[in-house]
């Protein structure tokens, strides 16, 4: 196990390096390409100055506010169309018609309806983030085996029992991916939003020191974003092994 | 009075086309009965079982068990399925207790019944694997715990062993016929063995192609507590010999009419 970890730094490191022989043999102006070494200097300073900070601290605090809603919408309606068919006849088509929009071109109307403050921002975010949880939800729970409730009625289980102790926890790994789909969904879409309008906020440095042009600072956001994406992602993956212990390790592969 | 009395009971399935799995099925189990029903597949036998379970409703006919006409599930009739159907997320120990938990009974309580059940089929050890982690023989070992820990009058039981190879089979019949000793409850038991009907049971009923009915009714009178040596006498075999006679129609008659291959057990 270790070794492969190991064996999985081999090749960012391999692209940084011939980057870095690029950069500096002098074949591209580093103005469009940075050696690596003036980027993380750039984001050294950016840390050391502490400037970097907020940016990355509204970030996160807009992506985990957005999902932190889509997640709680998302399976309250998931729940709600897999409970009764009037709320599947309601909720279905709206989520069949919604859902292909792609998440930027409502960008305009959530700055008319709320405006260009974090309140824009945190609705695209629910928009980005609310689809892969409500679907997986509404899948999982239907993918449940009849017999498995079939075993549990004959258990004496009814009712709300069978949900809480059937159906959610049966749902629960399908439910799951969908979260941590929409962990990395949530990131995509903060970044795109603040860099179409914003005066704050990570995917705004980016744009920012692009408009200026300070392709290092450019890039070293880059760097952040990518770093920001690979951490979320990590704490999804340690939730979601706490949260699906029991499952089978065959089956965690597809959802890895 | 028998303990399970079922009389002309019908059931009609009407999903794209109406099919009748069973028709003037008429039986009488008495308590702590052990009672073996055969046929060939798709005769209705599983059916049969989900409607004493009260998991499927008849469409004509009458069931009562204890008295009282069935009408839905019911914890004191435990039903231990082919596929063990244990809840994948929860340990063996959690498994068992399920039913207790259903009930509301107290965490201590709710412990003490899943050792007793545990130690019963012979678990100990394993109390906190989960399902994926244990062999088939076992998983069937923690469905039939489950089933006892809701102290069932009545013991349901689809092809319970019918996906265990042969050794796990022949020493879960033996166990099987220990714990229904200890529990003290009434087996109805679906299979496809005939061997492993005539060992296990104080009855065997043979069922016709679908629409399923009673064709046959025999009282298997071997000493009990069975055991294997008794498979090899000549009592054992005439009873064997005697049903194969009978279920052997209907299998080649199920084939001739090309609906042997439906496996429309529902």
């Amino acid at each position: 196990m270790k070794r492969t970890k190991y064996k999985k730094i081999i090749s960012p490191l391999v692209v940084v390096i011939a980057c870095e022989i690029i950069g500096r043999s002098g074949l591209v102006d580093p103005f469009f390409f940075p050696a690596p070494s003036a980027m993380l200097k750039s984001l050294w300073s950016m840390m050391a100055s502490g400037e970097i900070f907020p940016h990355i601290g509204i970030s996160v605090l807009r992506a985990v506010t957005g999902y932190i809603i889509a997640a709680v919408a998302g399976l309250f309606i998931g729940v709600l169309v897999a409970w009764s068919r009037m709320c599947e006849m309601i909720f279905d088509p709206l989520i069949e018609l919604i859902r292909p929009i792609s998440t930027f071109a409502l960008v305009p109307i959530m700055f008319v309806w709320f405006g260009i403050g974090n309140g824009s921002k945190t609705a695209i975010i629910v928009k980005a983030c609310f689809f892969p949880i409500v679907l997986n939800t509404i899948a999982g729970i239907k993918g449940v085996d009849g017999r498995l409730v079939q075993a549990a009625r004959s258990l004496g289980a009814g009712g709300l029992q069978l949900w809480t102790m059937v159906l959610i926890p049966s749902a629960l790994p399908m439910i799951i991916t969908g979260m941590r789909i929409s962990t990395a969904m949530s990131m995509l879409a903060i970044v795109g939003v603040e860099m179409l309008a914003a005066d704050s906020g990570i995917g705004f440095l980016v744009i920012d020191a692009q408009r200026t042009f300070a392709t290092d600072r450019m890039f070293a956001g880059i760097i952040v974003i990518s770093l920001m994406g690979v951490g979320l992602d990590r704490v999804a993956r340690v939730v979601q092994r706490k949260v699906l212990s029991w499952h089978e390790e065959s089956s965690m592969a597809g959802v890895g | 009075m028998p303990f399970i009395e079922a009389e002309n009971v019908r059931k009609v399935f009407a999903a794209r086309k109406k099919i009748t799995a069973l028709e003037s099925l008429s039986i009488n189990i008495a308590r702590n009965e052990f009672v073996s029903i055969i046929g060939p597949s798709g005769c209705g036998k599983s059916t049969f079982l989900l409607l004493l379970a009260g998991l499927e409703q008849y469409s004509g006919g009458r069931i009562h068990i204890d008295g009282k006409p069935v009408e839905g599930p019911d914890p004191k009739r435990a039903i231990v399925f082919q596929e063990y159907l244990l809840f994948p997320w929860r340990t063996v120990r959690k498994n068992i207790e399920f039913g207790p938990q259903v009930r509301k009974v107290p965490g201590e309580e709710r412990k003490r019944i899943s050792e007793r059940y545990i130690r019963l089929v012979g678990l100990e050890g394993f109390e906190n694997r989960y399902p994926h982690e244990l062999s088939g023989g076992m998983k069937q070992r923690v469905a039939i715990a489950r089933a006892l820990a809701n102290e069932p009058t009545v013991l349901l039981m689809d092809e319970p062993f019918g996906a265990l190879d042969a050794l796990t089979r022949e020493m879960l019949q033996l166990e099987l016929l220990r714990i229904w000793q200890e529990a003290k409850c009434t087996v109805v038991f679906v299979t496809h063995s005939i061997s492993e009907a005539v060992y296990l049971s104080d009855r065997v009923v043979v069922m016709s192609n679908r629409p399923g009915r009673i064709l046959a009714d025999m009282a298997i009178d071997l000493p009990r507590p069975r055991n294997r040596d008794m498979m090899a006498g000549s009592d054992f075999f005439s009873y064997e010999q005697r049903l194969r006679e009978l279920v052997w129609p209907q299998i080649s008659s199920a084939d001739a009419n090309g609906n042997g291959n439906e496996e429309n057990e529902v």
